[in-house]
């Protein structure tokens, strides 16, 4: 574990990260030297035009994908040399997704979705359920436990999706615009809906978005361009 | 195990997604297995029927000579009738019945014809429990006893010899010393089979025989009935050890024709299959790589949430696991409806003519043979899901990260 100043720990530690997709002259630099850290209890933001590299930071933190160099850290864990079954064991227990779009599986339900993750974690059977139902109640969904996404509004879904991500007890949450596809309204509930869960329960947020309304509750603003972090700002 | 409870009810689901192409689907395999189960009860029934028929004329399931006879079918290449241990042998339980005949190369002759023919002297009490020739007289009677000195000739064969019915005709048989005997016969009836049995076989009375020859109690064959084909081998076996200097064989080896259309029967059920398992294998990798790159986005979720790609691999195979069941099933149901639906027989008198050539029975009863309902079956099921395996392959190997990078 590492510690930075007093109490602080750092959940995601990325140093030196470069992404390099392609060769030669069709080469692209989507990420050209990060050093970044996450904290425990951040509720941080990664803003910045299109094609600057934010998705693509996310995967790495999120063991989807490996750095052309550098070494990223996951709770003190180092995620290179790790096989791709030791990675998605990693990403079972200690990180929560929440895409911008089509989050759930469609033949299930809203419950079988949010157990789905725990399932995969070897979760007894009626843990699972209460646990799944708790999720569901607590992002707002008392009631539509047996429900399947295509009977379930954008917003609906969302909520399910970020259900799913907490579930599992991760140490962070990354979501990639998770608002994208949202009217004003709902995204102003979802924001806030994160923001509280943030608050009262000390979860850990990460999300790429150039979405004012989502900046607006941040409590640090990272900032992007052409694969670097031109600015880190905690207000 | 636990990973199968999880993914088990996922891939079935994941069947009912896109109904039309899973009926598609249903529909390809199951259409072909059914014509497989059905082309093989058809052929099975047609080949036992024609097979029957012909060996109901005179041959039977097989047949007993002295050493060399069939080489040379002569006079002097005779055997004693059975002694007691071949009798035992013969009065085995396997054994239906069985017929001792006298049958020789010989010479016919009317005032306008000289043809060669075989005679076959028998005794018509053996003769009538064991052939169908006797029950297939147009004309006049069959024979009464082994004294009886009148002549059966077939249909065709009176007609080239421009003879008929209460007339007589000659026949020339090397006798014992050598010399030919030649012998009067009254033709006392006239038979109806295939016009080359017809142009072949003269029959009479066996002791008739062999007296115009000069012989004692001498026969040149046993024919021997054996209802079940599946106890033919241990009946061959049994009769060998109890008559080891005689040559006993079975009708496939008696009747090269008939044995290799035997075989070209169960070859054209196998030709068949093949046709129906490139058809099926098409319909599957087709229909399975559909569904896997419609869902590429799905499998790239997946992956990103914990699932490994051995899972995936699982996920899709159980898929096509469930999939070819489903459609191997429903075959197998309509293979055994449509034995059951045909239980009263296909009546084929109306082609009768055409089907001479077959020597079929005129009503083919289909039966449902148990390991045509295995082996058929899951040859296709272990094909098709074999085959689905590349698809499977193919979403095992998507990245989560390009799956959700093209998605949105
Ligand atoms: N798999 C890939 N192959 C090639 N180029 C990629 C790939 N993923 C991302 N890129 C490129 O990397 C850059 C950063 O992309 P991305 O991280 O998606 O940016 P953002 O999420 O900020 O819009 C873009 O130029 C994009 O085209
Ligand atoms: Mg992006």
């Amino acid at each position: 574990m590492q510690h930075k100043g007093n109490e602080m720990k750092a959940i995601v530690s990325c140093k030196g990260i470069t992404k390099v997709f392609g060769k030669g002259e069709l080469a692209v630099h989507a990420l050209r030297g990060i050093d970044l850290d996450i904290m425990e209890g951040d509720f941080a933001t990664l803003a910045g035009p299109s094609g600057s590299g934010k998705t693509t930071l996310l995967n790495m933190i999120g063991a989807l994908d490996h750095p052309t160099e550098g070494e990223v850290s996951v709770d003190g864990q180092s995620l290179s040399g790790m096989s791709k079954s030791a990675l998605s064991d990693l990403r079972l227990e200690k990180v929560g997704f929440i895409f911008q779009a089509y989050n759930l599986v469609p033949v299930l339900s809203a419950r079988e979705n949010v157990e789905f993750v725990l399932r995969l974690a070897k979760v007894p059977a009626a843990e699972r359920r209460s646990r799944a139902d708790a999720a569901l109640a607590e992002v707002g969904l008392k009631g539509m436990e047996n429900r399947r996404p295509s009977a379930l509004s954008g917003g609906q879904q969302q909520r399910v999706a970020i259900a799913r991500a907490l579930v599992g007890r991760p140490r962070i949450v990354l979501a990639d615009e998770p608002t994208a596809n949202l009217d004003s309204k709902t995204t102003a509930e979802l924001v806030a809906l994160m923001y509280r869960l943030n608050q009262e329960s000390g979860i850990t947020f990460l999300m790429g978005t150039h979405d004012p309304r989502v900046m607006a509750h941040s409590k640090r603003h990272i900032e992007m361009e052409d694969g670097k972090i031109i600015s880190d700002t905690r207000s | 195990m636990e990973s199968l409870k999880l993914l088990a009810p996922l891939a079935w689901r994941n069947l009912w997604r896109n109904p039309r192409r899973t009926v598609i689907t249903l529909f390809v395999v199951s259409v072909g297995l059914w014509s497989i189960l059905a082309m093989a009860s058809f052929i099975t029934a047609w080949g036992q029927s024609s097979r029957d028929a012909t060996l109901r004329l005179l041959f039977a399931q097989g047949q007993i000579h002295a050493e060399g006879y069939l080489d040379n079918p002569n006079i002097n290449r005779l055997m004693d009738p059975p002694d007691t241990a071949l009798l035992a042998a013969l009065n085995a339980p396997e054994i239906s019945n069985w017929a001792a005949r006298l049958e020789l190369p010989a010479v016919v002759r009317s005032e306008y014809k000289t043809l060669p023919v075989t005679v076959v002297g028998v005794l018509p009490e053996a003769e009538i429990r064991i052939s169908s020739i006797p029950q297939k007289l147009v004309e006049g009677r069959y024979l009464s006893g082994p004294e009886d000195d009148g002549a059966i000739i077939g249909l065709n064969l009176a007609k080239r010899l421009k003879t008929a019915l209460g007339r007589r005709v000659i026949l020339m048989i090397t006798a014992q010393d050598g010399w030919l005997e030649e012998r009067s016969f009254d033709v006392v009836g006239i038979y109806d089979a295939d016009t080359a049995f017809e142009d072949t076989y003269i029959f009479t009375g066996r002791a008739a025989m062999q007296t115009m020859v000069g012989l004692g109690d001498e026969i040149s064959q046993i024919a021997f009935e054996v209802p079940e084909d599946e106890a033919l081998e241990g009946v061959i076996a049994s009769l060998r050890a109890a008559a080891p200097a005689h040559d006993v064989r079975q009708w496939r080896k008696l009747s090269l024709i008939m044995g290799a259309m035997d075989a070209s029967m169960a070859a054209t059920v196998y030709v068949w299959m093949s046709v129906m398992m490139v058809m099926i294998s098409i319909g599957v990798i087709n229909t399975q790589l559909m569904a896997v790159f419609e869902r590429i986005h799905e499998f790239g979720l997946l992956r990103a949430l914990g699932l490994k790609p051995a899972h995936v691999l699982v996920l899709v195979t159980l898929e096509s696991m469930l999939l070819i069941g489903l459609g191997v099933l429903i075959g197998m149901l309509a293979g055994a409806a449509t034995v059951w639906g045909l239980a009263g027989g296909i009546d084929l008198s109306a082609f009768s003519q055409a089907l001479e050539a077959f020597k079929s029975g005129e009503v083919l009863y289909l039966e449902i043979r148990p390991m045509d309902y295995v082996i058929f079956p899951l040859a296709i099921w272990l094909l098709g899901v074999w085959v689905a395996l590349w698809p499977a392959w193919r979403a095992a190997k998507i990245s989560p990260v390009e799956a959700m990078r093209h998605a949105t």
